[in-house]
């Protein structure tokens, strides 16, 4: 007998049924829609089985290591990353912070390499039809480290602080549908918003409610982003340091944190909620910003994985025997982006010359060897399941020249880039590639290289610089996390009203196909405003020994290690 | 003596306060850096209010000068101030970190030493043989490649070729002196050929002197003419040298520590630079200056006893 409505949590999955029987949605589509409806991943995975079509193999993605072996208990994992200072989870600006943090505190839901979002500490949620409100059951039974249940209490502290301007928290962005304008500005003359009243209820000790303004439908992917782990309900009145209080309900408790050195991180003695977990430790290791030096460690057995590899040591990685190297095609990007508030830039006609200068398939062939796909400067990428592709977007010199005329600067003009390299020396050379092109056109172009930690003091009020961006599973996540008119990563001080009308429209529509549509028009206003420039999405790169298993890329490079182990 | 002393820790007090002068301006106004403290420490999003109420809490509306001696004063009774980057103390972490170098600059200076002095001496002792000449181009060409080169020759062979030695020295889990090697080894095959070529060309001046020509008409036992002799007067000018290495293995070896991952002072002096830790770069920048000085007076100290020429006064 055919299911009804009533049998799923979402009124809208029996049309997602008949949309995959039909061909009208990819697998891969069926299950990241229905796992972030509160189906779960199981039950999704059994359903698209059921139906004919692609091949299962789909639902893991290329870069998903399957385990063999029988897991082995004990022995450490060491890891070569950058320790930073790990204090408060929501203020995390870098995800090396996360990576150590996430194997104390968790979150509501995990989204796995295969871009599957599933329950985490939030046993199921329920969204309504017009997923404006969003109910998560808690998990029962989970413990913190300091011998308390997690509960409601928890998590409602949890969304109230990230939408405290206070918190300075850039889940402000990622949660703008609960904020709402107080009328006040700060001193910077920034519009002060506050959590709109009631957009957090607690309706009993394991259920939690979240109201919001316009309908959202990636609130559970959005719940993995990496400011979003769950701190305990007294984590500001026993100080707000993870380092110095670092209660959780991971797995794992923190040793020793040293910045700069290491991370040591040790298997709880109480049962973990989550089953099994392998590993008795994991070190994270830090072996400074030099990329070679991070191979050395792997080639003379110091570290066995890497955070990531750098492009610039792929080829001594491969050299290595008993190494693997492992590939993520991601939406990791870096957009050369313009503030529109700061002259030049405030010229769109100048910053239509400067995108049509790009020729962004030399520069993903020269900066990044290929590695990865053309991006078409609207921040979307085809991995993305709402992705549309809009017709190709190539250099033109001629158009180019004719807009910066038309801006006033038929002589030329002048520019200044700042680059921090911060996620690698191909920034630098994506600049270097642009520079190039934009002489063709009369722009004369100054790249300016910074330390990575000068870069971030200056990179959302430069007029113009280069800013890496990480891989967000939907395109509206990042769309909303940097575009959208007054949150706290915009760095363009883009503020177009339509854009913003156009990208909740489109994050309020459920099914596939009527989202991918929405997204043209979100995609062209970026396009057509030319506040970006961005050539390319990355591939990324990690490497582990063969003694590693359960070692999963994940295309964020977060880290969850709890079931992965060591081979004896 | 006493009164050289005393006159040389005057000179020596006298330049760290201008040298934290000049630190202060350049780091703690916005005369060249144009950079706001308040936001590096708390992040770009919290609100203006907030930043305001940390630059009144950490006295940074209070008129410069004001600061400098406030700063000044709590460097001199041992307040260093907090790392940014650290988020600890800077006493926490710049003592840790100048002892690691100074185990580095042990064991450099231990090998370094000796060796660079024996050759140079066989070299000076009969300038122009053969041996003076492999002793000669041998240091010529090691002084000549630059430690980031000699790093990764010497990575290529021992890490990936060999496998025989670890290729980060971080020391992750406590003291190992295998980790230890890679570093001195580009150190010292840098530094060597440079102090035993300073004390070949003093032993050949020094051999070519009148003093040393009659005690060999008089029939000294040659070992007796060198060892007694020529030593002490051919070590004046290696002595000078050997001094400024100190310097120079303290901040010098940024390179090496870099590389090789090494939690040295040169390697924090880099961290602090990058991340813009003014308090640790102040510390670190006034042990640098410290240790110069330090070194020169102690140098100053050396030569009237290898030289009773040269007088106190």
């Amino acid at each position: 007998m055919a299911k009804s409505y009533k049998d799923y949590p979402h009124p809208a999955i029996p049309k997602l049924i008949d949309d995959l029987e039909n061909r009208k949605i990819s697998r891969r589509e069926f299950l990241r829609t229905t796992t972030l409806l509160g189906l779960s991943a199981g039950a999704a995975y059994t359903l698209a089985a059921c139906s004919k079509g692609e091949e299962m193999a789909e639902k893991a993605g290329d870069m998903v290591e399957t385990a063999t072996g029988t897991p082995v208990k004990g022995g450490t994992l060491r890891v070569a990353m950058q320790v930073q200072e790990m204090t408060d989870p929501a203020a995390f600006s870098w995800v090396e912070m996360s990576n150590t943090a996430r194997h104390m505190v968790e979150h509501l839901a995990i989204t796995g390499p295969d871009n599957v979002t599933r329950p985490y500490l939030a046993e199921r949620w329920q969204a309504n039809d017009d997923l404006t409100e969003w109910t998560f059951h808690l998990r029962k039974g989970v413990k913190w480290s300091n011998g308390l249940d997690f509960n409601a209490e928890d998590v409602a502290f949890n969304f109230t602080r990230w939408l405290d301007p206070k918190t300075g928290s850039s889940n402000q962005g990622l949660f703008s549908a609960m904020l709402s304008d107080t009328g006040e500005k700060d001193k910077d003359g920034k519009p002060i918003k506050r959590m709109t009243e009631g957009a957090v209820q607690i309706v009993d000790d394991l259920t939690v409610k979240i109201r919001l303004n316009s309908p959202v439908l990636s609130i559970p992917e959005n719940l993995y982003n990496y400011p979003t782990a769950i701190v305990h309900r007294n984590f500001e009145k026993e100080g707000g340091n993870l380092t110095q209080n670092p209660v959780g309900t991971g797995p794992y408790t923190l040793a020793e944190h040293k910045v700069g050195e290491k991370s040591v991180l040790k298997r709880r003695e109480e049962p973990y909620w989550g089953g099994e977990v392998y590993l008795d430790q994991i070190r994270y290791i830090d072996v400074g910003e030099d990329a070679a030096a991070a191979v050395a460690a792997l080639a003379s057995a110091q570290v066995d994985a890497l955070y990531k590899l750098d492009l610039t040591t792929l080829e001594a990685a491969e050299a290595i025997s008993g190494v693997k190297i492992s590939k993520a095609d991601t939406a990791q990007t870096g957009v050369v982006r313009m503030k529109i508030t700061e002259k030049p830039f405030d010229n769109l006609k100048l910053r239509q010359a400067v995108v049509k200068c790009c020729d962004a398939r030399r520069t993903l062939e020269v900066a990044h060897r290929g590695l990865g796909s053309v991006g078409q400067h609207h921040h979307v990428s085809e991995i993305h399941p709402e992705y549309f592709k809009l017709p190709d977007f190539n250099q033109d010199i001629e158009a180019a020249k004719k807009l910066l005329a038309e801006a006033g600067y038929a002589n030329g003009i002048d520019l200044k880039c700042n680059v921090g390299n911060t996620s690698g020396t191909w920034e630098q050379d994506v600049l270097a590639v642009l520079k190039e092109d934009m002489a063709k056109a009369g722009i004369n172009l100054q790249i300016n290289p910074m330390p990575s930690a000068q870069y971030w003091d200056t990179w959302n009020t430069a007029p113009f610089s280069l800013t890496a961006w990480t891989h967000r599973p939907l395109g509206t996540m990042v769309l909303s996390l940097a575009y959208r008119t007054g949150v706290p990563w915009n760095e363009t001080s883009y503020a177009n009203p339509e854009f913003d009308r156009l990208l909740t429209n489109a994050e309020s529509k459920l099914d596939v196909s009527e989202r991918r549509a929405a997204m043209e028009a979100v995609e062209k206003t970026l396009q057509d405003d030319a506040i970006i420039v961005q050539p390319l999405f990355r591939a990324v790169f990690t490497a582990y020994t063969d003694k590693v298993k359960g070692y999963q890329t994940h295309p964020t490079l977060y880290h969850q290690f709890d079931k992965v182990w060591i081979d004896a | 003596m006493l009164i050289f002393i005393v006159k040389r820790l005057g000179f020596m007090a006298l330049t760290m306060v201008i040298v934290s002068m000049v630190l202060f301006i350049l780091l703690e106004t916005n005369l060249f850096y144009k950079g706001d403290v308040a936001t590096r420490v708390l992040g770009a999003y919290v609100s203006a209010e907030q930043r305001e109420m940390w630059r009144e809490q950490h006295g940074y509306n209070e008129p410069t000068y004001k600061r400098y001696f406030l700063w000044l004063g709590n460097f001199a009774t041992g307040d260093l101030g907090n790392s940014l980057r650290f988020k600890a103390p800077v006493n926490d972490v710049l003592w840790g970190r100048l002892w690691n170098t100074a185990i580095l600059g042990f064991w450099v200076f231990a090998i370094m030493i000796p060796v660079s002095l024996v050759l140079g001496i066989l070299a000076g002792m009969r300038e122009g043989s053969k041996l003076d000449r492999t002793i000669s181009v041998t240091s010529i060409i090691t002084t000549s490649v630059p430690e980031f080169a000699s790093c990764v020759i010497f990575a290529s062979i021992f890490v990936f070729g060999l496998k025989l030695l670890p290729g980060t020295s971080g020391m992750a889990d406590g003291f190992d002196f295998r980790q230890l090697i890679l570093p001195v080894l580009v150190l010292v095959t840098y530094d060597f050929g440079y102090v035993a070529r300073m004390t070949r060309a003093s032993m050949a001046e020094v051999m070519t002197t009148q003093y040393i020509r009659t005690a060999v008409l008089k029939g000294l036992p040659y070992k007796q003419v060198i060892m007694k002799h020529a030593l002490r007067n051919a070590l004046i000018a290696p002595f000078t040298v050997i001094m400024l290495q100190i310097n120079w293995l303290l901040s010098g070896v940024i390179v090496v520590e870099f590389f090789f991952a090494y939690k040295g002072f040169g390697a924090l002096l880099l961290e602090a630079s990058l991340n813009q830790d003014i308090a640790l770069l102040e510390a670190c920048a006034m042990v640098a200056v410290f240790v110069a000085v330090g070194t020169q007076m102690i140098a100053d100290i050396g030569y009237t006893y290898l030289n009773p020429r040269i007088r106190f006064s």
